[in-house]
């Protein structure tokens, strides 16, 4: 009976958070074991009683403060310093833009959001297929959970009791791997199609695009350094960032005043919440994949098809696609990682780091296809171009993706190299 | 009436939830200084962290007005108009069930009726239920924990107002806006 309460509540559009508390409310009273209600409130305030998960709240306010203080364009800028000459210059300024973008911003969405806004329009004003610009830009907007800072690895590291310093530096040499392939497949399509000719830029152009750029470029040099270096736990490294973002964008860049700080706490709250309210729900729901013994009973079930860690993230990898293809993938992350987690470490003695990079990837995918492609929507929704358009171009970098998922989970040490 | 008392309250609520926010900026960064110049204040992470689970609860509360939360909407979007309404309605029930629920557990654990037998003698409440809610304090902050978990019961009340205005009002949204 409590499989079909999560279904349906799940799939009636309830909000997730609730699924997750009603299915664990429905369980204790299934089950018999009623004095868990005494605690059960209790249970759900101590799921976000965490230090880690600071840091959402605060990765979402530097998020805000760099789109409304300026930095994208000038982000944009500066890439293209140093990838504006090529042919089809303006498809991999806005890979490098992205790569730039996701060592600020921890969630793909908004990356999307951001920058479907930014390049899009001026891809296609250069002469760029619409649905190929608006494809490299959201397939970029895929880097920004592997690459620190990283809201996924925040709550995968909650969630795992991982320290996520060490997670944001696990997700380093993935990223600029994903980042080398998308450079590839752009590449690769220009082969094919003829991409508009670039220009470099004069020494002196150059030179005023990068020094407009250097505040920005503090960020992520606070949040990278500042974890690297011991200097600063993530927490404190994204609040550092924010004041650093609102500084540059106040002092220097003169886009935000104080006064527009209301509404961006307002923003950080609402959205901030939404997530960690799922974390707390999700509190209550682990009694019932604790009690239910599932990571037991789905370990005894895999590891009678396969004895082989490779296989088995194979299987993840598989599953995930789909689960990823339907549920939003903090969602999905939430749900899955106490179930699966112990089962690739016990069972199949899989390093957590790697396992976190490589689910973290995988669901984030999800935001990509569809029909529950959120991603897509946005990307569709800020640039005028048609979801399915997206889509049809954007099979060569999912591809991308795939093949690089299948590399992590075949070398764990390109994830645990750095730690 | 019910509906506009609804939005006055996720307002509050909201106003609340972003004050919050900026407060776990500002302990963050006091602690970052502090640390630096060697003089560590050791409460701060412990009001960081209940600023945040304030703000979250606040906010969640609101989210049920502004019908705003993550859901999973594959079926709603493949439905025609009217199975679309139906779902709408059996979603706002849903949540009307789980507020009502939440004031039981609630109930539950706070004990306020046997508190107030007891005289509102905590030590008598707690020899007679077992339940010390109450007598918990908090690990540097100096409070009772009682005080910072009332954030539940302020959830609870806020989502029976909320999802109750959503029931008797379907179809009605409101967005988030500056407060």
């Amino acid at each position: 009976m409590t499989p079909l309460l999560f279904l349906v509540l799940l799939f009636g559009s309830v909000p997730i958070a609730l699924v997750l508390a009603l299915t664990a409310l429905w369980y204790i009273y299934d089950s018999g074991n009623l004095v868990l209600y005494d605690s059960y409130a209790q249970q759900i305030f101590s799921g976000v009683e965490n230090y880690g998960l600071l840091a959402i709240p605060l990765f979402i306010l530097t998020g805000e403060l760099m789109n409304e203080g300026g930095m994208t364009g000038r982000l944009v800028h500066a890439a293209r310093v140093f990838v504006g000459g090529f042919r089809g210059g303006l498809a991999y300024i806005n890979l490098l833009a992205n790569m730039f973008m996701a060592a600020i911003i921890g969630s793909a969405a908004s990356q999307i959001a951001v920058m479907s806004r930014a390049m899009v329009p001026a891809m296609t004003k250069e002469g760029y297929d619409p649905g190929f610009s608006a494809a490299t830009t959201a397939a970029g907007g895929l880097l920004a959970p592997v690459i620190p800072p990283s809201m996924l690895f925040v709550i995968y590291g909650v969630l795992a009791q991982l320290p996520i310093g060490d997670l944001f530096i696990a997700g380093i040499i993935p990223g600029l791997i994903l980042a080398g392939t998308f450079f590839v497949v752009v590449a690769l399509i220009g082969l094919a199609k003829d991409f508009p000719k670039g220009e470099w830029m004069t020494l002196r152009e150059a030179s005023v695009a990068l020094r407009n750029a250097l505040p920005a470029f503090l960020i992520p040099i606070a949040i990278v350094g500042g974890i690297l270096f011991g200097i600063a736990t993530p927490t404190e490294s994204a609040a550092v960032a924010s004041l650093i973002a609102f500084a540059v964008g106040w002092l220097f860049y003169r886009e935000i005043t104080p006064r527009d700080l209301g509404q961006l706490f307002v923003r950080t709250a609402t959205n901030s919440s939404l997530v960690i309210f799922m974390i707390a729900a999700a509190n209550v729901f682990g009694w019932v994949v604790v009690y239910e013994e599932l990571p037991q009973k789905l370990a005894a079930f895999i590891s009678t098809v396969t004895s082989d860690p490779f296989t088995f993230l194979l299987i993840v990898n598989l599953c995930l696609l789909f689960v990823g293809m339907l549920i939003d993938g903090i969602a999905a992350l939430i749900l899955i990682t106490p179930i699966l987690l112990p089962i690739a470490m016990n069972t199949y003695n899989i390093d957590p780091f790697q396992f976190g990079v490589v689910i973290s990837l995988n669901l984030v995918l999800g935001l990509l296809t569809p029909p529950v492609g959120v991603g897509l929507y946005i990307a569709s929704a800020m640039s005028g171009v048609r979801p399915f358009t997206i889509f049809a171009a954007l099979w060569p970098f999912l591809l991308a993706v795939t093949v690089v998922l299948v590399l992590l989970s075949y070398f764990p040490i390109l994830s645990t190299a750095l730690i | 009436m019910l509906y506009r008392a609804s939005h006055f309250w996720a307002r509050v609520e909201i106003f609340f939830a972003a004050a919050l926010a900026a407060s776990v900026t500002g302990l963050i960064l006091l602690n970052v200084i502090t640390r630096a110049t060697g003089n560590a204040i050791y409460w701060v992470d412990e009001a960081a962290i209940y600023a945040m689970v304030w703000m979250t609860f606040l906010a969640a509360s609101a989210a049920i007005h502004f019908r705003s939360a993550i859901s999973v909407t594959i079926l709603n979007e493949m439905l025609p108009a009217s199975g679309r309404h139906w779902i709408n309605r059996f979603v706002d029930l849903t949540i009307f069930v789980f507020a009502c629920l939440m004031v039981w557990i609630c109930l539950r654990w706070f004990m306020p009726l046997q508190l107030m037998e007891a005289g509102w003698d905590v030590k008598a409440f707690q020899g007679q239920t077992f339940n010390f809610i109450y007598a918990e304090p908090t690990n540097t902050i100096g409070l009772k924990k009682v005080w910072i978990w009332l954030v539940m019961p302020l959830f609870t009340l806020g989502a029976l107002l909320h999802s109750g205005a959503n029931l008797a009002y379907p179809g009605k949204t409101s967005q988030v806006e500056a407060v």
